[in-house]
């Protein structure tokens, strides 16, 4: 009989353990799990050996049972709180009180009238706690969300008759060449800013410069040189970060361009446009925040074109990070990654533009793509861009773009051109290539996630 | 982005054509409102913030008959001279200056009908109202006051009335306090001493803007005649959102009447006109399309159009708030070309193009840190004062860019440095195996005398964690880069908070201190929930460069 070098260590193993072992206590001798699966499925399928499986209830502590740990249960610190004189409902708002006031209750130990709370037993200690701490897990618990169980298989291995029989010096050894073996940890790039990288490299195939700029900048170059009048919904403080410390800017680079800025938003300047109409403030616009989107590093490289010096055409991209104020949760980020495009000319137009995005998605992997009406308050052939995802079979949102208006173009550059852009994010598309479906997985550098993620490259 | 419910049935009545839910969706969505779903004829439609006039199924209607060549050009709407008379009186000119009223007659109304009118009058509130501070609308049964009417300002414990929703009289105040729309939209009001109102020949108070209206006057499907009134701060914002309203009610058969705010005749439903110059139109869309072609499309978008001399002279529906240049123009023709027919053509543009200087720059290090088996960490930019400080062992000072309104602590500092970050990642990743490192090459903030008082730093900074770690393993990776990158680097003695006694460095570039190299104290470590060893070091790289 032949044998591979490890299933004859694990059959040795199992010889000296009077035949019998479980994965597990190999696994602490410093056996490694996966080489100990594979062995044992050799020894199986060669009669030596039986696999014995059991399905076993793990119980550990949730993220919710460690809290209690901590800090006691939601209901025993009501309790603490009611002893020390926070007896109104109004009191207690920073406790779990939907939870604390229905466990309390059903143990019996308060009464509520109007808002008030009484204690109606003396409770001295706080039982969920101390059991948690013991071990004692519960079903109540489980039903609680305190404790998760988990279905774990034990696998316990067995010889055989014929493998107790075995005599090992009637076993040749031979090299597994076709068994896989552990995959190294290695160094790697991050998925997300791989495809980022990918991104960046077309654009230059299409013969763009890169930008660079700052994540605190003016309202002013993030909103008013954009023609985003200042009572707009997007400068509120839900959707905004204004910074505290550095609080403003100094307009005074922008020159005469503030004062055009000021005068396109009340009357429309000489742009040809009506204006907002209303009075524009020079203090608002010199308020900071973080950038909340990379069109603002757009319009500071308008604003930086000397016309008389640059010849037009040019075409400029930026891929950078932008802020919004948004809680984290599963679907939301207090920011973004986007691609932002401009080329300035004066001959261009929609086609152009669209020529542009469908070469860009092409190259990313997504052959048909649509643009769709849409608003934003600084282009006009205001766009959504999609493109169809074959796999799952529908359209998927990637950014907007537009035509600048000569209320943003005019002021900024001084003369009036055409101004292609657009700002495009491809955070679904790195979701999609690490099978992720909580977008905090693009930050959380889970090194599992990390690993098993393959280079990126379109799928063609 | 709004979205409103609107009722199929309702829809297709209005346009006068039954249009496939199918088409609704596909092609609906071309118009600039994008038709979500339909089930049970239910439609949820998201429409932008620059069309406040398709917050109604009226409103819809009307632009999809245009959109669809049922019924294209701008619809005129008759106006009957009316003899209702309102007065502004001069005390609202600090309060709500703004007030702009009509009257429609002859409706027959349901309770449908008017749960959409409540639909298009709450969110022109939100959108174009600002919360209601910009405008806010009231409709009144007409029959239950008496005209004239005065708009005045009044101080606010001298008058009462019984809210809507509420049923006993109450003042101003009280209103305030007590009503939950008091409470909501107090804010309005807050640096006020005297309060809005709108009043009939007998005293009796139609509404309080922008808060609650009198039980009194109150809509119901027995109403015949409305009285709209919108105030606000801004006349403009008034004057359109009130043929927003009447329009609309026009469209379900209303007369419309004027009323004369102080002597003017409102509403006034006269076109605004434009010119669109069609060599210019041809220009920026691309579209080699004729002048007929051009006035066709504008028509389908609910406008008229004629040629005149080397111009196309537009007439812009009255309700219409979004057309300030031709520009704006130029996108409805499109929209009604629509964007799907658009050929793309490619412009030459000849330009060598080039990565920026840093992202050049920076890739050499990336490539190296990876060639040194290191993983590439991407962190969030945001932080709280904890991560950045105490966490680190470090004092806290002011020399990082802090935010003014975050919504979490977690989003309180812009960071300046990215050991934190890379903490984090070690204590995110306690449950896999060890030994664990990351680097990442990332932008921080760093607060400067520029004009905006603070700039982007490239920086780099590398963790590694195990079990039995020295400073060593720090020093190895560093001198890797020392190595591939092809620098020179010194290292200092110099002890850190952060850092255990004897194992810290300055880290010198011709000269000038550029990061530092560590083992970090053991109280760090256990501050991210970690037992090991950890090492590492941070550069700023664009001293480097």
């Amino acid at each position: 009989m032949k044998l591979s070098s490890q299933a004859l260590e694990i059959l040795e193993k199992l010889k000296e353990n009077n035949g019998e072992a479980t994965v597990e206590g190999l696994e602490k001798q410093g056996f490694d799990q996966s080489m100990v699966n594979r062995a044992s499925l050799e020894l199986e399928e060669n009669d030596l050996l039986n696999i014995e499986e059991v399905e076993e209830e793990e119980k550990t502590l949730s993220e919710t049972g460690k809290k209690v740990l901590e800090e006691g249960s939601p209901e025993y610190r009501l309790v603490e709180r009611v002893q020390s004189g926070d007896t109104h409902m109004s009191d207690l708002q920073d406790l779990d009180l939907d939870v604390a006031l229905g466990k309390a209750r059903q143990k019996s130990w308060i009464q509520i009238e109007n808002g008030e709370i009484e204690l109606v037993e003396e409770v001295d200690r706080d039982t969920v706690k101390q059991n948690l701490e013991s071990g004692n897990f519960k079903q109540s618990y489980i039903d609680r969300g305190l404790v998760e169980t988990e279905e774990k298989i034990k696998r316990t291995l067995k010889l055989e008759e014929k493998g107790e029989k075995i005599d090992l010096n009637d076993v040749d050894e031979y090299f597994n060449v076709e068994a896989s073996v552990e995959t190294p940890r290695t160094g790697k790039k991050h998925f997300y800013k791989d495809i980022l990288d990918f991104a960046r490299e077309k654009f230059v195939e299409m013969g763009f410069s890169e930008m660079r700029g700052d994540f605190i900048v003016p309202s002013l170059l993030n909103f008013d040189a954009l023609y985003t009048a200042q009572d707009h919904p997007a400068r509120d403080l839900h959707d905004t970060f204004f910074m505290e410390r550095p609080e403003s800017s100094d307009l005074s680079v922008y020159g005469d361009k503030v004062q055009h800025i000021k005068e396109t938003h009340e009357n429309g300047w000489t742009t040809g446009s009506k204006g907002w109409g209303y009075d524009w403030s020079k203090d608002e616009a010199s308020r900071n925040v973080l950038r909340t989107h990379t069109t603002a590093v757009s319009a500071r490289r308008l604003h930086e074109i000397d016309i008389n010096e640059e010849e037009l055409p040019k075409k400029f991209f930026i891929i950078g990070r932008n802020f919004r104020n948004e809680t984290v949760d599963r679907t939301h980020l207090p920011g973004f990654i986007q691609l932002d495009g401009i080329v300035v000319g004066e001959d261009l137009n929609y086609r152009n533009l669209k020529a542009y995005l469908s070469e860009f998605f092409e190259k990313m992997g997504y052959d048909e793509f649509r643009l769709i009406p849409s608003y934003y308050p600084y282009t006009e052939m205001s766009t959504e861009v999609q493109v169809w995802d074959e796999e799952d079979e529908e359209w998927l949102g990637m950014g907007g773009a537009g035509l600048f208006r000569p209320e943003v173009v005019k002021p900024l550059l001084g003369v009036e051109a055409t101004v292609l852009a657009w700002g495009l994010g491809v955070g679904r598309i790195a979701m999609k290539a690490a099978q992720i479906q909580d977008i905090r997985e693009l930050y959380r550098n889970d090194i599992e996630i990390l690993e098993n993620t393959p280079k990126w490259r379109p799928e063609k | 982005m709004p979205n409103i419910e609107v009722d199929k049935r309702e829809f297709n009545d209005l346009v006068g054509e039954e249009i496939e839910n199918e088409s609704m969706i596909e092609e609906g969505s071309m118009l600039g409102a994008h038709w979500h779903s339909i089930e049970d004829y239910v439609c949820d439609v998201e429409t932008y913030p620059n069309r406040p006039d398709l917050l109604s199924v009226e409103g819809l209607a009307r632009a999809y008959r245009g959109f669809f060549d049922i019924e294209t050009g701008r619809t005129e709407y008759q106006i009957k001279e009316g003899d209702i008379e309102v007065e502004v009186d001069n005390s609202v000119e600090d309060v709500r200056p703004f007030i702009g009223c009509a009257v429609v007659r002859g409706l027959d109304l349901s309770r449908k009908k008017i749960n959409g009118l409540i639909q298009l009058q709450e969110k022109l509130h939100e959108t174009m109202g600002r919360r209601r501070d910009k405008l806010a609308i009231g409709l009144h049964d007409l029959s239950t006051v008496e005209a004239p009417f005065t708009y005045k300002a009044v101080e606010p414990e001298k008058v009462s009335f019984i809210p809507l929703e509420y049923d006993k009289d109450m003042d101003l105040d009280e209103i305030l306090d007590e009503h939950e729309k008091g409470r909501k939209y107090a804010w309005i009001l807050e640096d006020e001493n005297n309060y809005p109102i709108i009043e009939d020949s007998n005293g009796r108070i139609l509404s309080f803007p922008p808060i609650i209206n009198n039980q009194l006057t109150e809509v119901d499907a027995s109403t015949e005649e409305i009285f709209v009134d919108v105030t606000g701060k801004s006349k403009e914002a008034v004057l359109k959102a009130l043929n927003i309203i009447s329009t609309a009610l026009a469209e379900r058969g209303g007369e419309l009447e004027s009323v004369a705010v102080d002597g003017e005749k409102l509403p006034d439903l006269s076109p605004e006109r434009f010119k669109l110059d069609p060599e210019y139109f041809r220009n920026v869309s691309g579209l080699e399309i004729s002048d007929k072609e051009i006035i066709r499309r504008l028509e389908m978008m609910k406008h008229d159009a004629k040629v005149k001399k080397d111009s196309i002279e537009v007439e812009v529906p009255s309700y219409r708030t979004d057309i300030m240049h031709q520009y704006d123009l130029i996108e409805e023709v499109v929209i009604a070309y629509r964007y799907d027919n658009i050929e793309p053509e490619m412009p030459e543009v000849d330009q060598i193009a080039e990565k920026s200087d840093i992202q050049e720059f920076v890739d050499r290090f990336r490539d190296v840190m990876v060639s040194a088996g290191i993983l590439e960490a991407n962190t969030f930019y945001l932080s709280s004062k904890e991560d950045l400080f105490d966490e680190m062992n470090t004092e806290e000072s002011d020399d990082f860019a802090e935010v003014a309104n975050p919504s979490s602590i977690d989003q309180e500092a812009v960071r300046n440095k990215l050991t934190p970050s890379l903490f984090q990642a070690l204590h995110d990743n306690r449950h896999h195996s060890y030994p664990q490192s990351f680097f990442e090459v990332s932008e921080v903030v760093e607060l400067d005398e520029s004009h905006v008082g603070a700039s982007n730093r490239m920086k780099l900074a590398f963790i590694k964690a195990s079990k039995d770690l020295g400073y060593t393993e720090a020093r190895k990776v560093l001198q890797v880069l020392e190595r591939d990158i092809g620098i020179s680097l010194e290292l200092k003695s110099s002890e850190k908070e952060f850092a255990r006694e004897n194992r810290s460095a300055d880290i010198i570039y011709q000269g000038e201190r550029i990061g530092f190299i560590c083992e970090y104290s053991d109280e760090v470590v256990h501050n991210w929930d970690l037992e090991l060893d950890v090492v590492g070091f941070e550069l700023d790289l664009e001293k480097l460069m």
